[in-house]
């Protein structure tokens, strides 16, 4: 199976005043496409700043980072946008879906930037709806679902654009046990029935055994990395 | 754009604030405009082909009517016209027994040659006639006699500020033609009649004008005519200043004091009033949006599409307000006619300039209000925008 990520001796270093504080400790990863990892860790060890980076949202100090194939330091900040917009999608603990807009408006938001017909922005935004169950509720808007539909919507909008990469930084953090278990389901089942390579941030360690693999960090160095074998690996 | 107009209906209640403030900023800014054009009426009838001969002093001292002939005699002066500030006031009397009294410019002329000089002036050709062969004919502009509810054969009574006959102040003409103008610029509300049945009635100053207009065969020469006059009359007991007709009418309009720097001071401030208003608004609006920002940047929007997202709410923002503003003075001014001072203001529009400058005023202040905002947009990281609350 071909890496999806190559992180080589990856640091982020921020300085507050005279402090120097190191979120991401000269890391070194490789996590294979198709994989289903679970980053784990402490407050403060670094796994929204790693999540983060593999997103191209942040860059590292020192290192390198390559994602789908791609050096992100050799791009500029409007290239990274782009790559971002065709290769990874976000899902984050607080929904972040944009009140103003419905469902669906929110699921095509994304597509927008892609050079699509509005019949094929329809086609994808209905699919991704299709796949989180909230075919019915398109037309609402966020504060007219409950926290469960809007994640799912959050994650519809994370595949409309059929990403190679899903980014979940604490998706089930504010959900209930029912809501949480149902949208960890989907995202098991995007990897195993869509392929995609699922990296989520997690406090639950139930959460975490629905991964394939964990990577365990503390002040920013990756202390443990491995295997799972909660589900079947996917053939990539 | 979706998001763009879903982010102004965000909150409907501040944009319309906003898009009403700049509105009426903007119909205050157009206003102003409206009132100096008002102002430079005369200014803008002027032509360069011709002349205004006043007295050296002052307009307040008279040139004798003997010199025409010898203005006439100036190499380049086709045709000359004289004529007296008459400063009446028409009386109308009321069914209670009371008087009502208007104001309006009336003018004793030589009206042969001053309607030969002026093209612009339409006069029906028998109406014309009449008024040449009544010496107490008198001509009105369409729009003052309309004001006055007059109409062709009718009376018209002054009572003259200035000048008496013999039998009182009051004068009282016929009216026998009524003149239009196909130029926009050219005022309507002028009442003319004879200069020859004023000087026979008045009781001193006779045989004086208060001014000359010359006309003359070659713009490019107004110049050295002018110069030629005053120079015939140099050393003379009424000496005499030449100028052009416009450097006439804006000495005219100076005599009421510098009100274009007062309106504009007026309209500069307005136009500061209005950015500040519509930056605070962006300000607050983008502010609220942070992790917005945020969001819209880890979907794959550039720095560019949320700079164009901001700057865009600005420009819709002040683009309604300029509809509403400086459309509805245009309603206002050039196509329902609503003048605030008839009386004051006989020619009162928005000229397209102004309009221009109303509209270019709203997008370089939507643009301005926006752009601070929109480049901390821009400058916003992903990272920290998704940590704000």
């Amino acid at each position: 199976m071909a890496a999806i990520i190559e992180l080589r001796n990856a640091t982020r270093i921020y300085h507050k005043g005279e402090t120097v504080i190191h979120p991401l400790d000269n890391i070194t990863l490789t996590i294979e496409a198709g994989d289903f990892v679970a980053l784990m860790g402490p407050s403060g060890s670094g796994k929204t700043t790693l999540l983060n980076m593999l997103g191209g949202l942040d860059t590292p100090t020192s290192g390198e980072v390559r994602v789908c194939e791609q050096d992100l330091a050799q791009l500029s900040p409007r290239q990274l946008a782009r790559w971002r917009a065709d290769h990874v999608a976000y899902v984050f603990q607080a929904y972040n879906l944009l009140p103003v807009l419905t469902a669906y408006q929110n699921v095509e938001l994304p597509l927008t930037l892609l050079r699509l017909t509005r019949a094929e922005r329809r086609q994808h935004v209905e699919t991704a709806l299709k796949i989180v169950g909230l075919e019915d509720r398109m037309k609402h808007r966020p504060d007219e679902l409950s926290g469960g539909e809007e994640q799912r919507v959050a994650i519809a909008r994370a595949l409309a654009c059929d990403p190679q990469l899903l980014l979940a930084d604490e998706p089930t953090g504010d959900l209930d046990a029912h809501s949480a278990q149902e949208v960890m389901d989907l995202l098991v089942s995007l990897n195993k029935e869509y392929g995609k390579t699922v990296i989520v941030v997690t406090h639950d360690p139930k959460v975490a055994k629905m991964a394939r693999r964990q990577l365990h960090l503390e002040k920013g160095v990756l202390m443990k990395d491995f295997a799972n074998g909660d589900h079947a690996p996917v053939d990539a | 754009m979706r998001l763009l107009m879903h982010n102004l209906l965000r909150r409907p209640l501040r944009t319309s604030l906003t898009v009403f403030g700049v509105g009426v900023a903007l119909f205050l800014l157009c206003f102003l405009e409206a009132v100096v054009e008002a102002f430079n009426t005369g200014v803008n009838m002027s032509d360069a082909s011709r002349l205004v001969i006043q007295h050296k002093e002052s307009l307040s001292f008279n040139l004798p009517t003997s010199y025409k002939s010898l203005i006439e005699q100036t190499e380049g002066v086709k045709r000359v016209a004289g004529g007296v500030w008459f400063g009446g006031l028409s009386q109308e009397q009321l069914p209670g027994g009371d008087k009502r009294e208007e104001f309006f410019a009336n003018l004793a002329m030589d009206l042969e040659n001053y309607f030969l000089m002026y093209p612009e002036i339409k006069v029906p050709e028998e109406q014309g006639r009449e008024l040449m062969s009544d010496r107490n004919g008198c001509v009105l502009g369409a729009k003052l006699a309309a004001r006055l509810k007059k109409k062709l054969g009718d009376r018209i009574v002054l009572r003259s500020t200035i000048w008496g006959q013999p039998s009182g102040p009051l004068w009282e003409f016929n009216v026998r033609a009524i003149y239009t103008s196909d130029s926009p610029t050219f005022d309507q509300t002028l009442m003319f009649f004879h200069l020859k049945r004023f000087d026979e009635g008045r009781m001193f100053a006779k045989g004086t004008v208060g001014i000359y207009i010359v006309s003359i065969s070659d713009p490019a020469r107004a110049q050295e005519i002018a110069s030629a006059i005053d120079k015939r009359f140099q050393n003379s007991p009424f000496e005499t200043r030449t100028m052009s007709e416009k450097a006439f009418n804006l000495k005219f309009v100076s005599m009421v004091g510098n009100f274009k720097l007062l309106f504009r001071s007026i309209g500069s401030a307005v136009v500061l009033t209005m950015l500040l208003v519509s930056a605070n608004t962006m300000m607050m609006s983008a502010r609220e949006r942070t992790r917005e920002m945020g969001i819209l940047k880890a979907l794959g929007f550039t720095d560019g599409h949320i700079f164009r997202l901001l700057i865009g709410e600005a420009l819709v923002i002040c683009g309604l307000g300029a509809l509403l503003g400086a459309g509805g003075a245009f309603l206002a001014a050039n196509v329902l006619h609503l003048n605030p001072k008839p009386d004051f203001f006989p020619i009162f529009y928005l000229p397209t300039r102004s309009l221009l400058l109303a509209l270019g005023i709203a997008a370089l202040t939507g643009f301005l209000s926006g752009l601070v905002p929109a480049l901390a947009g821009m400058r916003l990281k992903a990272t920290e925008a998704l940590r704000s609350v």
